[in-house]
């Protein structure tokens, strides 16, 4: 069994890359934040199953899909954890729905939370240096 | 990596806002300037448009700056009669420029582009963590 492979280990990689593409997704909103008519936009949080896989695949982006079990499945990637805020209170005439205070604080909490994870990640690489006797 | 594209978008950003920052101080520049003459008409103000567009290669929303739009309010007039420019009722056009406006388009370009800045280096700061896990 390799080492990536063990649920701690890939559980936390799975984070640090849920991390990454919703740093992604809170830079989008912020360059977004005078655009016209453009809506905030946040990524669902990973669901781990109790042996350590995900629930539902990471997004690797927006992709398509699907919104009726009749349709045709696509080739492209589906993004199950895609989350479309609801329409804020506070929209601006121009039909912006972007809070910038709201983007810096997610992107802080971000931030924070992929250092725990990496440093979560650090430690267990030691412990599994340990035992091995190094 | 998403971290680069984040980088990058954030960049877009930066970009747009500080093209805005060139209207508005074309604008307030131009606060005062007059006409050449009665028939002509005297600066008129500049507006920043925003548009989003999907980046192919980043694979997300990056945002330009669009077509830079003229106002289309009335200029102000000032009674001038000895002026050069002024009309037969020696009214002067002035540009329609708002300069409290301006000052405060100002203001939320500061702050958007403050904004982008800090994912740049809150995106940086992430990386950099990445990379202490092989220093350990």
């Amino acid at each position: 069994m390799p080492v990536a492979d063990l649920p701690l280990v890939s559980m936390l990689r799975n984070r640090m890359q849920w991390n990454q593409t919703r740093q992604k997704v809170l830079a989008e909103n912020v360059a977004n934040a005078n655009t016209p008519g453009f809506r905030a936009r946040d990524l669902k949080a990973p669901a781990f199953r109790p042996d350590g896989s995900l629930a539902a695949a990471l997004p690797a982006g927006f992709g398509i899909t699907q919104t009726n079990p009749l349709h045709l499945a696509g080739s492209g990637a589906g993004s199950p954890t895609e989350e479309r805020q609801r329409t804020r209170f506070d929209v601006v005439p121009s039909g912006n729905a972007v809070s910038l205070e709201d983007e810096m604080l997610k992107a802080s909490e971000n931030q924070a939370d992929y250092q725990l994870a990496a440093s979560l990640y650090q430690k267990s690489l030691q412990m599994l240096r340990t035992a091995v006797g190094r | 990596m998403d971290f680069m594209k984040a980088i990058g978008i954030a960049a877009s950003g930066l970009r747009a806002q500080s093209g805005r920052m060139r209207v508005i101080s074309e604008n307030i520049a131009n606060a005062d300037s007059e006409p050449k003459s009665a028939a002509a008409e005297p600066y008129r103000r500049k507006v920043p448009t925003f548009s989003q567009r999907l980046d192919r290669e980043l694979d997300a929303s990056v945002v330009d700056l669009g077509r830079v739009r003229r106002d289309a309010t009335p200029f102000r007039t000032k009674h001038d009669p000895g002026n050069p420019a002024a009309d037969a009722r020696g009214e002067v056009r002035l540009p329609n420029v708002n300069l409290l406006v301006e000052t405060v388009d100002m203001r939320e370009a500061q702050r958007s582009y403050e904004a982008n800045l800090n994912m740049i280096s809150t995106a940086r700061r992430m990386i950099s963590r990445t990379i202490d896990i092989l220093k350990a």
